[in-house]
């Protein structure tokens, strides 16, 4: 009690006092006088505009949306699992080209033995021969190799043909000048070369020119010379050409005509062909040309092996080719096979009666090139071409299980852990000479204009795009955007409003032409201009961004400077500006903290206001691709990658009219608010 | 205009080398690429630098030279020529539009305040400012060219506008207006409206109106005759600064529906760098912002016997 003293007891009695007569008049529902204090309510004048404010059922209405808009844009992406930029695969089935097939034109040769040796030209040739063949319908064909051997082909059978090849037997070889020993003199040491038997008067010949330092001599008819090599070392050499008969001694006069015809072409001799080669180590070999062998066997057959790991030779695959005309059966290595006709092919089989392998006309390969495809398969697609030939089809289908895939794209195992198998639908169609076999498989694929689905609400866009994300993130920034221009705006129009309406004067007069011109400048042509030098010069996105804004701000101020000069050039004359005046206030103090503020109401209005009008330009800029770039989300983009064609329109029509009508509202609820704020700033418009 | 000059300058999309380039390799040329270059850069003043450049567009330009479109290959002023009157048709016609709509409209806004209408139309005028007009272009095709199909999707012609007689080719050109001047109209039309509705919402709060009423005059006699002329004050102020603007062409809803108008051919010329055409159609329209406020100044002298005592 001591603490108190008496003014507080006395406000306090009377406090209570108030309360009590408030109750009294409450509990009599006694009508209030007009003069009575509790009846005027005086609000201070901030609270008077929201009262009003409120109190007009569309500005809540655009309030509430734009709060809602806030939280989509800047509190949903926060919750939402995908960003902007998150681009989006799936699994799905798509038709890929599985394998493709060719119909073998060309024959193979398989060569019988290992050391058949067959010159590159004729190995080329070959193929224009049997076509030759085929089309004159002759079964035996001649081809002469540019060193005179002769080749035949003869037809064996359908798309089976046998190459021989002359064979010869040599008659005799001619060896020339060919060193037979070496001679050291200092030693007095003889070597013979191999295939030289030594020859002591020979040798003593030798010793005897060397000696006598001629370097030529002749022994038994022979002449042989001598070269020095080295030092004491001499190189014997044979001049005369010495015939080795492999049959009977035919004679001088062959050994003249053979070395005549050494280049290899083909003379006669009493009545019989021979051919004389030359050797590589100078010497030259006579041979009688005789019957003609068997090299090769050529077809046109592909092997289809059923087990791949079991890799044919060429003589394995030459035998079963030879034994379908003949007997049927073919021995190689121990191993026997036996070939079978059946339904019109070939079927081989070991000694076990398995299948192993079958002859066919098609080169069935996986579309890579790879030749991993099974014998089955192989089998299967051969079967239905086949029907197709016989049907005069394009295109046919056959069933065959391929390995499962699930929709993740991932090989279906069973408890096993093997793969599981599913019947596959194969369509082949014809294209040109070659067949292409697709199936529907499993592809990861980005998931390009996705419907709308739980995963994403309204589905996704051309770059599979999350689009609900997207309208997220372009909310983001159509709403920064909106609030950094007309931040700007307000900036430097306050700031250059401000001074020229409170100095007037040259200051008012410069700043206010300068306005003029601002307002002449046609802004969307610079806009347009200025997004087509952003493109040119590819500008970073997020820099362009930034431009952007500063250049609206530019571009946009010229408005607010002439309100803001307007509004101070009345309040100016006012008594509270001589009141400053006479406290003596700095002029940017008496500027910005009591002459701003008084505009402030109009300012915001028009800040208001312009929020919508800055969004609509962004989006219409961005919706010509001259503003906000890819990857930033915005709705002009948004809309224009789905609504550009007449056929896109109807298709996409969920995914822009959305958008469009997001533009719409936020723009709508500025508006709203920005009247609603007016109304309530201004009352006297209402009565 | 000189900051126009000084980016589209720097623009790399370089007409002038291309032209260089096609001139060199014509049968009978006897000069290289560059000295076609060198001659082509003297000729447009670009030898200059951007200052000296500008300056030699306005000396050619205000001697009524404006040059060669690059763009569209033939001189700028016959570019002007065929473009202008689509686009002031198609301005005028979204004009007529709007005033016939948008003035009734926002006089029975102010007449019945409060009430249902009032809310209908505020509502609506505010949609329509909000309407961005490429969403509203867009929406319109959607269901005037794709689902009912009564108009083509955009351009000037149909394709068997040949064959078609001569009143069929006016019904077909008509046609073709429809979209265009139905976007420009919605989406001017809300400002419009919202102007007349306050500033008769104002002279309907004067006291002169107070006055008549209390003469006892008619209610008609009132808002027709004392009202709706104080109101066309403020309205045909606007109006007429607005005549000139018919000129300008409307560079978005023209691009949008492929409309060969001036909006059209300047978006294309910016977008590509034709420095002659794109200067040209900036001077035009700041000339026609100026004539505006110089028109509605004049006006308001004009209509307004008060702003002449002054």
């Amino acid at each position: 009690m001591n603490n108190k003293n008496l003014n507080e007891i006395l406000k306090q009695r009377e406090a209570l006092e108030q309360k009590a007569k408030a109750e009294q008049n409450n509990s009599q529902n006694k009508p209030l006088a007009l003069d009575d204090t509790q009846r005027v309510k005086v609000l201070s004048p901030g609270r008077l505009v929201a009262k009003r404010f409120f109190k007009n059922k569309l500005a809540i209405f655009g309030l509430a949306i734009l709060i809602l808009m806030f939280i989509f844009s800047f509190i949903g992406p926060l919750f939402y699992p995908y960003s902007q930029t998150d681009i989006f695969y799936k699994y799905d089935y798509l038709t890929i080209d599985y394998a493709n097939a060719a119909e073998r034109t060309d024959a193979v040769a398989y060569a019988l033995s290992d050391s058949a040796q067959i010159s590159s030209k004729v190995k080329n040739s070959l193929n224009s021969y049997i076509k030759s063949m085929e089309k004159d319908g002759k079964t035996e064909a001649v081809i002469t190799d540019d060193d005179g051997t002769q080749y035949s082909i003869q037809k064996l059978g359908e798309k089976i043909y046998s190459l021989s090849a002359d064979q010869l037997t040599e008659t005799a070889k001619i060896s020339q000048n060919t060193s037979i020993a070496k001679y050291n003199r200092f030693s007095k040491k003889i070597s013979w070369n191999s295939g030289i038997t030594a020859d002591d008067g020979l040798q003593k010949a030798i010793e005897n020119a060397v000696s006598s330092k001629s370097s030529d001599f002749e022994y038994n008819g022979i002449s042989y010379s001598i070269k020095s090599e080295s030092k004491n070392m001499y190189n014997i050499i044979r001049n005369t050409p010495e015939i080795k008969w492999s049959g009977e001694n035919l004679g001088d006069d062959f050994i003249a005509l053979a070395m005549k015809h050494s280049d290899g072409t083909k003379f006669t001799f009493n009545g019989a062909d021979y051919r004389a080669k030359a050797n590589d180590d100078s010497s030259v070999s006579v041979s009688a040309i005789g019957g003609k062998t068997m090299v090769s066997v050529l077809s046109s057959f592909v092997f289809n092996v059923y087990d791949k790991a079991e890799n044919f030779s060429d003589q394995v695959k030459a035998g079963i080719l030879l034994s379908i005309y003949d007997s049927g059966k073919f021995s190689y290595n121990g191993k026997t096979y036996s070939v079978t006709k059946k339904d019109g092919r070939y079927e081989i089989y070991d000694e076990a009666n398995n299948e192993i392998a079958s002859l066919g006309n098609f080169v069935i390969k996986r579309y890579s090139g790879q030749d991993t495809l099974s014998f089955d398969f192989k089998e299967k697609a051969q079967q239905t071409i086949y029907d197709m030939l016989q049907n005069n089809q394009t295109s046919s289908k056959f069933i065959y299980s391929l390995p499962q895939m699930d929709l993740q794209g991932n090989y279906v195992l069973d408890e096993k852990g093997n793969t599981t198998y599913a019947d596959a639908e194969i369509t082949v169609t014809k294209k040109n000479n070659q067949y292409v076999l697709t199936c529907e498989q499993v592809t990861y694929l980005i998931d390009i204009f996705g419907r709308p689905s739980s995963k994403h609400i309204f589905g996704t866009d051309g770059d599979g795009m999350d689009i609900l994300a997207r309208m997220m993130y372009g909310g983001r920034i159509s709403l920064i955007v909106g609030f950094i221009v007309v931040f700007l705006e307000v900036l430097i129009g306050v700031i250059l409003g401000g001074i020229a309406g409170y100095f007037s004067g040259w200051v008012d007069t410069v700043i206010m032409r300068l306005v003029d011109i601002f307002y002449c400048i046609p802004s969307l042509p610079i806009l347009i201009i200025m997004g087509a030098f952003f493109d040119a010069i590819k500008m970073n996105p997020y820099e362009r961004l930034a431009w952007l804004m500063v250049i609206l701000g530019i571009l946009g101020w010229a408005g607010v400077a002439r309100l803001v000069r307007g509004q101070i050039l009345s309040l100016r004359e006012q008594e509270f500006m001589i009141a400053q005046e006479a406290t003596g206030i700095k002029a940017s103090r008496r500027i910005f903290r009591h002459l701003v503020p008084n505009i402030m109401p109009q300012l915001i209005v028009n800040a208001t206001m312009g929020l919508g009008s800055v969004i609509i330009l962004e989006s219409t800029l961005s919706f010509l691709g001259l503003g906000v770039k890819h990857p930033l989300a915005t709705w002009g983009t948004m809309i224009n990658s789905v609504a550009s064609s007449s056929e896109n329109m109807i298709k996409y029509a969920y995914i822009w009219i959305p958008v469009g009508l997001l533009i719409c509202l936020t723009v709508i609820a500025f508006n709203f608010v920005g009247d609603g704020l007016r109304d309530a700033f201004d009352p006297k418009m209402k009565q | 205009m000189f900051i126009v000059y000084a980016l589209m300058y720097s623009l790399p999309t370089s007409y002038v080398e291309s032209m260089a380039r096609e001139l060199a390799t014509k049968p009978g040329s006897t000069k290289s690429a560059a000295q076609w270059l060198a001659e082509l850069n003297a000729q447009y003043g670009f030898d200059r630098g951007i200052i000296g450049g500008y300056l030699q567009w306005i000396k050619t330009a205000l001697a009524g030279d404006f040059g060669d479109s690059w763009n569209w290959s033939v001189p700028v002023v016959e570019e002007f020529n065929k473009t202008i009157w689509y686009s002031f048709i198609l301005s005028f016609i979204a004009f007529i539009l709007e005033m016939a709509i948008a003035i009734p409209a926002g006089i029975i806004a102010a007449r019945k305040q409060y009430s249902l209408t009032d809310y209908t139309i505020t509502v609506v005028s505010l949609i329509g400012i909000s309407l961005p007009t490429f969403f509203t272009a867009t929406l319109l095709k959607l269901i005037f060219s794709v689902k009912l199909g009564w108009f083509d999707i955009g351009g000037m012609q149909s394709r068997n506008y040949i064959t078609l007689s001569d009143w069929g080719k006016f019904w077909d050109l008509a046609s073709h207006y429809v979209l265009p001047a139905l976007t420009l109209t919605l989406v001017s039309i809300g400002s419009l409206m919202r102007f007349t509705r306050t500033n008769m919402l104002e002279v309907l709060n004067s006291d002169y109106i107070r006055t008549a009423r209390a003469k006892g005059l008619s209610e008609n006699r009132v808002i027709n005759h004392h009202a709706f002329r104080n109101t066309l004050i403020p309205l045909i102020t606007i109006l007429g600064g607005s005549l000139p603007g018919l000129f300008s062409g409307s560079l978005i809803t023209e691009t949008l529906f492929s409309f060969r108008g001036i909006g059209y051919a300047s978006y294309y010329s910016m977008i590509t760098g034709d420095i002659p055409f794109t200067m040209f159609y900036l001077m035009f329209v700041s000339i026609l912002t100026l004539l505006g406020n110089l028109i509605s100044d004049i006006l308001y002298a004009v209509v307004d016997p008060r702003v002449r005592v002054h």
